[in-house]
């Protein structure tokens, strides 16, 4: 009986079709009844449109693995996307302006961290607690107003291209190649499967949990603060609600992409097809002129489809 | 014995490691009471002993987790200190616990060298190669083949323990606590288990070894230590005990124990009867009988099956063949039908299984009762404030009021809202999986002389217990099991602990 159990246990690549059958699906759909769909320039659009929630969801990916959540993220987003778009006005570097953001950043993803590791405030309402700090404090640097006449260094970089691909594509790939990096081959990324899947181990082996959590939320935190650059240069401005919501998607992806919410069973490529899913689904929704509204409730959707397929095809 | 005979008794003359005169106190209960115990390179030396005898606390003791109150540890003869988990560690002192302290996702080779990775050329990565290496090495030491590679969480519990004995290898291990290391294994893996612990002890290494089964005890063992209540017993060689006189120093005579009974004469008709019960959870061919007015004990030891015979009997695991009938009528299926029928389980795990311990002590107490109270669907609060407050006052729940959160009750008081959420659910059978754990001892003659009444009153109770001397004295009579099935059956008479150690281990 055990032996059979071994037997039927997925490993990541035989999870592949869970959520790649999503993605063809949609795609083969909306290629069907989505005019332009298909074209190559609205393909690109969809790629460039998911880097954001690219950046965000790698790091989502490392915190669920440790059995926690960053609600905050969207938040985050929006107030280190002002930082940028405040200090590059003031500054008319782009540098400091990214410098700004991602110290913005770090600094809520340890509070995050410390929250969670030190008081040991479970991570749904830590972060939504520093969710609410973030956007409050959004508010107050922007005065509820737009933050407009940034720098061109700041724009551009949306719309620039290194070597014919698109900067945030750029940067989007380099995230996933980091934190791949990161996760499969560095004793920090051993830790993390540990954190999720047996903390007890990682002090048997004299390591700091604590520590190590504090930092995955702190790089959560960094990740929102150079995501918050490209939000400033997609939009051309600093808005108070910018990433309003992009926490959703982030853990949607994750979820999608077959990452476990248990045991620490985290799966970064899936996440990245989880993105792309989630993109796809929201930019489709769009062409046919279905308002956003459904589009939220379409990617909830995505999610309870992504998992019962999974579901089923475990237990086949 | 002093530790002067110990040492003359084995053929190397300086211990590993001796413990001399080790004390351990917890409120209220002496854990360990002046324990010496010494292990000699390259043997396994066979720690034995009931529950609550103490084994526990001298692994945990040896690990560095406790620290003692006395004694003395010397390692090759020279005094140490254990005062935590590294010293342990310093000494080469492992333990492999039931629970594993892997990692599931992670690979056989991450989980070996956990914390301890060999570093790559890069500052933080992993030298992968090495690791893989390393840990096809270790793991050819102690003759395990399998690619290090290989996901932890794919693998069998065997597999497992053999990764946990590898990781404890790796770090030089000298001394490796084994914790019931068969419970979960078949007779094939446990074969393989003592292969290698051959190989362990040919290259020198000391193996404790804490079981229940007799037939290990002297397959396996060079030195047998009988621990009871906290104190040693003696030190014994195999060859020169046999399993009676082992089983009489693990339970002694010191029992003054006594709790309320009024034993029926004339037991009511039957209520519960089993016949040839199997199930895939490991029992099979059970044939049990109930009858109205007896409290019948289902003993043996911790997985034998016990529990899974309470969770068939009840439906809650399915069963393969046989029949349940319960008064006059065959059930068979879900857990809600058997509640229905009457049939009440009272689980081990109380706080997990039992109770919603954030809710109210009312809102336990009517949980089950819910279709028979409010047959129109629709929650009558004065009718449920009464039925609560009726059970409070019935079984003595010390509680401020029905509304205070049953998880700020104590142990004793939370088995009565147990007890009382069945009882308001009209149950006549009580199966109670080890009704008096994480109890104090007050407590226990109030949850007895509870279900003393219920049965008096005409209903009849089945009690999972580990606690020998609890059904020795409660019970009208008891089954003992061995691996999945009925090893015997003792009547009142014949209910002494010698009798269910002895019917619970023999030939194990």
């Amino acid at each position: 009986m055990r032996e059979a159990a071994v037997v039927s246990q997925s490993n990541p690549l035989q999870r592949i079709p869970g959520v790649a059958i999503v993605l063809v699906l949609l795609i083969a759909v909306f290629g069907a009844i989505a005019p332009g769909f298909l074209s190559v320039a609205n393909l690109s659009n969809v790629l460039v449109q998911s880097t954001i929630l690219t950046m965000l969801a790698l790091p989502m990916t490392l915190i669920i693995m440790t059995e926690g959540l960053d609600l905050s993220m969207g938040a985050v987003l929006t107030l280190t996307s002002l930082c940028v778009a405040i200090v590059s006005l003031a500054t008319k570097s782009m540098l400091l302006g990214l410098g700004a953001g991602l110290l913005v950043g770090a600094a809520f993803g340890t509070v995050n961290g410390w929250l969670v590791a030190i008081l040991g405030i479970p991570p749904f309402v830590a972060t939504l607690g520093t969710l609410g700090m973030a956007q409050g404090l959004s508010l107050i640097v922007s005065d509820g107003q737009s933050v407009v006449g940034i720098p061109h260094s700041v724009r551009d970089i949306y719309s620039a291209t290194l070597l014919g691909v698109p900067v945030p594509i750029v940067m989007a790939l380099a995230s996933y190649a980091a934190f791949h990096g990161l996760l499969y081959h560095t004793r920090f990324g051993t830790y993390i499967f540990a954190l999720g899947g047996n903390r007890e181990a990682l002090r048997y082996a004299g390591l700091s949990p604590n520590r190590l959590l504090i930092a995955v939320y702190a790089i959560g935190g960094a990740m929102a603060g150079i995501a918050g650059l490209l939000m400033t240069a997609r939009m051309n401005s600093g808005h108070p609600t910018a990433g309003l919501g992009l926490e959703f998607d982030a853990i949607a992806a994750v979820a999608v992409g077959g990452t476990s919410f248990e045991r620490g069973n985290g799966w970064l490529l899936g996440t990245v097809l989880g993105v792309l899913s989630v993109g796809v689904l929201r930019n489709g929704l769009n062409l046919i002129s279905l308002p956003s509204s459904v589009q939220v409730a379409s990617v909830g959707v995505l999610v309870i489809v992504a998992l019962f397929l999974d579901g089923i095809r475990s237990r086949a | 014995m002093s530790s002067a005979a110990i040492i003359a008794e084995t053929s190397s003359p300086v211990p590993l490691l001796e413990l001399r005169g080790i004390s351990k106190e917890f409120p209220g209960v002496k854990a360990l009471d002046d324990v010496s115990f010494a292990v000699f390179p390259g043997e396994v030396h066979m720690l034995l002993g009931e529950n609550g005898a103490g084994k526990s606390s001298l692994m945990k003791v040896l690990c560095g987790a406790y620290r003692t109150d006395a004694g003395e540890f010397h390692y090759k003869g020279e005094q140490v200190a254990i005062n935590s988990a590294a010293d342990a560690q310093k000494l080469g002192i492992a333990v492999i616990f039931q629970e594993f302290s892997l990692v599931p996702h992670l690979d056989i080779a991450q989980n070996i060298f956990l914390g301890r990775e060999p570093k790559g050329r890069i500052p933080g990565t992993i030298d992968r190669r090495k690791i893989l290496a390393d840990a096809a090495r270790v793991l050819g030491t102690i003759g395990f083949e399998i690619d290090p590679a290989t996901i932890v969480d794919k693998l069998g519990v065997a597999q497992q323990q053999m990764v946990e004995i590898a990781k404890a290898i790796s770090q030089n291990a000298r001394i490796l606590v084994m914790d019931e290391p068969t419970a979960a294994l078949s007779d094939r893996e446990t074969e393989l288990l003592f292969a290698l612990i051959a190989r362990l002890k040919a290259d020198g290494v000391s193996i404790v070894y804490i079981s229940h089964r007799m037939a290990e005890v002297f397959a396996l063992g060079d030195r047998i230590t009988v621990l009871r209540d906290g104190r040693r017993i003696d030190g014994v060689r195999p060859a020169d005990v046999t399993p009676d006189q082992l089983v009489r120093m693990m339970v002694g005579r010191n029992v003054d124990m006594t709790y309320p009974r009024n034993f029926a004469d004339k037991p009511g008709e039957v209520l519960l009867e089993v016949k040839g019960l199997s199930a895939s959870t490991g029992i099979s061919d059970i044939n049990i009988e109930v009858r109205r007015g007896e409290i019948v004990g289902l003993c043996g030891l911790v997985g034998s099956g016990r529990s899974e015979v309470a969770r068939a009997i009840f439906g809650a695991d399915p069963v393969s063949s046989g029949e349940i009938i319960f008064d006059g009528k065959a059930i068979s299926g879900e857990p809600d039908l058997a509640a229905r029928r009457g049939i009440a389980l009272i689980p081990e795990s109380r706080k997990s299984e039992g109770l919603a311990l954030l809710r109210s002590v009312g809102d336990n107490l009517v949980v089950s009762a819910l279709r028979k109270l409010f047959p129109s669907g629709l929650f009558d609060q004065r009718r449920a404030q009464r039925t609560s407050d009726g059970l409070i006052r019935q079984l003595r729940i010390a509680t401020p009021g029905a509304r205070q959160t049953v998880g700020l009750l104590s142990g004793g008081n939370q088995q009565k809202v147990v007890i009382g959420k069945w009882l308001a659910a009209g149950s006549k059978l009580f199966i109670f999986d080890e009704p008096t754990r994480g109890i104090d001892i007050g407590a226990k003659s109030e949850i007895f002389a509870l279900i003393d009444r219920l049965v008096a009153e005409g209903a009849a109770a089945l009690m999972i217990s580990s606690e020998q001397v609890e059904i020795c004295h409660v019970c009208d009579r008891a089954y003992v099991m061995r691996e999945g099935r009925i090893a015997g059956h003792l009547a009142r008479n014949e209910l002494t602990e010698e009798n269910i150690v002895r019917l619970g281990m023999h030939h194990a």
